[in-house]
């Protein structure tokens, strides 16, 4: 099946089965192997990508249901050579060690900062709560995205 | 796993509702499977788990209903009986949440919604996905118990109207057909600022099942429940009605009701079980505390 969608601003087409899992779309023929798999049943948000501005887990959306709508994935918030603000902030406090759920953390704050772009702790908490970390125990997530959401203030960033 | 074998299914959109549900009786008469896709949050969970299929098993043709604008509707519709909330099959968790509508006149139902999972759930689950799946631990049907839905079902025979109380018959089944497509649930808008309550019990606040929910929407005159309706999850086979502690409600004045009579007819309403999630002790304790709670609320003592 042919599957045209937005991908990180670029207009792709695929030639997919229309139940393959985004996730594998994306590793597979759209090579953005950023977006990491964990659990591959919606529990660890590992896979969290943006449809349409929401976050999704991207193990549980066939390719299919894709079609037309537009996706954003880790590679699309910044690069290594040009990190965005949010991505600089989890270097610098901490907020990533083995780097695993990292691009759905990322992403999910991306999602929370856009439509909430000075948020409480609690928001934070609640934006993240479908993404489990094994290593840095959140706090410092938290302190990432609370960085974050302060210089993009400071620089006009806030809702997209 | 048996995703491989996903990747050989096909994957159909139906031009119109009335297409979709020729389609559905069409196989269906033939004996063939026919799967509804929504948000996929059940279905392909599914997937994952179940053994891979038999060679020679022709693979079931999967329609995607998620954007058919027939199962998207969110609105208000005025009647006679008063104004009606129409809540379209399709529409997700995080849709909910975010309706003005639904957070002035249907809190409960938005509030129910901040619960299911996480926001990644929320943007992909849907009403018609949680009533379908069945589950007696489902947040969303709990909340439809108490809000007294109607499901609105069509086939090739017509559409139908299912009052929630007439829709489960046992541990996920129910009185729709299996070529009946389920359209959207209909509920009777409770008074503005009517009292409601949703609390749910599970390990941690998301992507967590109930060990019980209780929700709850109520309307009180002159110290009498007058309007009153409540459904509990992963408490019995199906979503529990509680009709015991439906009729105590509004059997007497709310400030004649009773500690004691309370946890009787809780007793007589529910039948919990041992689980992986929680024990028939823990939720039956959960599931009077929660209900004695919510009556307090109302103004009954105790
Ligand atoms: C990590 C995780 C956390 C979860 N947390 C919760 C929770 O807290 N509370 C809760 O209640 N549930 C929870 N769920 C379960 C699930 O998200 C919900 O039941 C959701 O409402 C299912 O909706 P869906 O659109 O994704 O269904 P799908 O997976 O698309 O479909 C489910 C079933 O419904 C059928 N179906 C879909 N639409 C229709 C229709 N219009 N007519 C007839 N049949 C239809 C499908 O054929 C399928 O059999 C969770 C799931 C996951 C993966
Ligand atoms: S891999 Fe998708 S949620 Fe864990
Ligand atoms: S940094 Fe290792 S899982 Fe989060």
């Amino acid at each position: 099946m042919k599957v045209t969608l937005t991908v990180n601003g670029s207009h792709r087409e695929l030639d997919v089965p229309p139940l393959m899992r985004l996730i594998d779309a994306l590793r597979g023929p759209l090579g953005l192997t950023g977006t990491k798999e964990g659990c591959a049943e919606g529990e660890c948000g590992a896979c969290t990508v943006l449809l349409d501005g929401d976050p999704v887990c991207s193990c549980l959306v066939p390719v299919g249901q894709c079609a037309g709508r537009s996706v954003t994935t880790v590679e699309g918030l910044g690069s290594i050579d040009h990190l965005a603000p949010l991505q600089r902030m989890f270097v610098d406090h901490g907020g990533a060690q083995c780097g695993i759920c990292t691009p759905g953390m990322l992403v999910a704050a991306e999602a929370l900062l856009r439509r909430t772009p000075k948020p409480t702790e609690a928001e934070i908490r609640e934006g993240l709560a479908g993404n489990l970390c094994r290593c840095t125990g959140y706090q410092r997530i938290v302190e990432s995205v609370k960085a974050a959401a302060e210089l993009r203030g400071d620089r006009g960033e806030g809702a997209a | 796993m048996s995703l491989t074998d996903l990747e050989s299914y096909e994957l159909l959109h139906a031009p119109s509702l009335a297409a979709l549900v020729a389609l559905v009786a069409d196989r269906h008469a033939s004996g063939l499977h026919t799967v509804l896709l929504a948000g996929g949050t059940d279905w392909l969970v599914e997937q994952e788990s179940r053994p891979p299929l038999p060679s020679g098993v022709e693979h079931p043709v999967v329609l995607d209903v998620s954007r058919m604008p027939e199962l998207r509707a969110l609105e208000v519709v005025s009647g006679e009986g008063g104004d009606r909330l129409r809540v379209g099959a399709a529409v997700t968790y995080l849709e909910l949440r975010r309706s003005a509508v639904v957070g002035e006149r249907a809190p409960l139902l938005a509030r129910m919604a901040a619960d299911v999972g996480a926001l990644q759930i929320q943007a992909r689950g849907t009403i018609g996905g949680n009533l379908a799946t069945a589950s007696p631990a489902a947040d969303g049907v709990a909340a439809l118990a108490a809000l007294d839905a109607d499901v609105l079902v069509e086939s090739v025979r017509g559409r139908r109207t299912i009052p929630f109380s007439a829709l489960q018959t046992g541990y996920k089944t129910s009185t729709r057909a299996p070529d009946e497509v389920l359209v959207a649930v209909e509920i009777a808008l409770p008074s503005r600022g009517a009292p409601f309550v949703w609390r749910k019990v599970a390990a941690r606040r998301a992507q967590a099942i109930s060990k019980v929910a209780l929700a709850g929407v109520a309307e009180v005159e002159d110290g009498r429940v007058t309007r009153f309706g409540v459904g509990m999850a992963s408490v019995a086979p199906v979503t529990a009605r509680l009709p015991t502690v439906r009729a105590l409600a509004l059997s007497r004045p709310i400030a004649e009701i009773d500690a004691a009579s309370v946890d009787r007819a809780v007793e007589a309403d529910v039948s919990p079980i041992d689980d992986v999630r929680s024990t028939r002790d823990y939720r039956l304790h959960c599931a009077k505390a929660l209900v004695r709670a919510w009556l307090r609320q109302l103004g009954a003592r105790g």
